[in-house]
């Protein structure tokens, strides 16, 4: 019983600093919402696509501008993608990385946009560790609770 | 049409955790007849939300991740109510997607949607006859009016 209440109370620790921080905004409480019985593992499942469209996304960023010619229109369409979908998970300091990036890829800035993609590596990396953390909670909770 | 009938009516099973489960029974406005809807988006993130969104709230709900297939679907004889084109799709974009399925006979409301937010995107996809352009994320806020408007 002890257990499962300071589990509970981290879990809910955690979620209230991620959003006070801003790593996440409303919308991933919306992604929660979405979640009961019927889909229990909704939001892991999500954020795990999550974590494979964006991990694509940074290579093909990066690979795309070490092109002795770098296609702008090419970063921005992968720009696109990652504010798109993190937009939709709420992942908020990555959705206003992307904003900046594009910025950048409108001015066709080289230097600007490198530096603008190690934030974002770095920001991505960051929420990563924040929500795997989150799940392993979860999945605690969750054996404590059988 | 009346206004939607306030009972609860059970709409279809679940189909998996991903694709998001049916929210609908104790909403105060289940679908008189079943609504249905196409996204068609090729980021798998943006795919699973909207669908599970729409699905939790009874409106039965496909993707798929091109123009061409969403076409070819319609062609074949789909229908849907609501159709979800993000803009920037690989091969055919978003507004010309929407024009072909406009030139197909597809009476359903269109919403296009995109990452950024852009005057000449919105022109490119009201000028295909979609009927509104909207930056995503898609949220409980624009989808419940879309629906209490497709039940009436």
């Amino acid at each position: 019983m002890d257990g499962m209440t300071q589990l509970q109370r981290q879990w809910r620790e955690h979620t209230a600093y991620l959003r006070k921080e801003g790593y996440l905004d409303d919308q991933f409480e919306q992604l929660q919402k979405l979640q009961d019985e019927n889909s229990p593992d909704f939001v892991a499942e999500v954020v795990s696509i999550f974590f494979d469209d964006s991990e694509k996304l940074l290579n093909n960023m990066a690979r795309a501008l070490e092109q002795k010619v770098v296609d702008f229109k090419q970063v921005d369409a992968h720009v696109h993608q990652f504010k798109g979908s993190s937009a939709s998970i709420g992942a908020m300091r990555v959705k206003n990385l992307c904003i900046e990036f594009r910025n950048h890829c409108e001015a066709q800035s080289l230097e600007e946009c490198v530096r603008c993609l190690r934030k974002l590596q770095y920001e991505y990396s960051v929420l990563k560790n924040q929500l795997e953390y989150l799940f392993r909670l979860e999945q605690q909770i969750r054996a404590a609770g059988v | 049409m009346g206004a939607a009938v306030d009972h609860v009516i059970p709409i279809g099973m679940s189909r998996g955790s991903v694709e998001g489960n049916d929210k609908s029974q104790g909403q105060r406005f289940s679908s008189k007849s079943k609504l249905t809807a196409l996204v068609v988006d090729n980021g798998g993130v943006c795919c699973a939300i909207q669908t599970a969104l729409l699905r939790s709230y009874g409106v039965g709900t496909e993707a798929v991740e091109t123009g061409g297939a969403a076409v070819e679907l319609i062609s074949s004889g789909a229908t849907f109510s609501l159709i979800i084109i993000e803009m920037l799709l690989p091969f055919m974009n978003g507004p010309e997607t929407a024009k072909q399925i406009r030139a197909i006979g597809a009476q359903s409301k269109v919403l296009g949607i995109t990452a950024f937010f852009d005057e000449r995107d919105q022109q490119e996809f009201l000028a295909a006859r979609a009927d509104d352009f909207i930056e995503k994320p898609l949220s409980l806020e624009i989808v419940i009016p879309i629906i209490r408007e497709l039940n009436n």
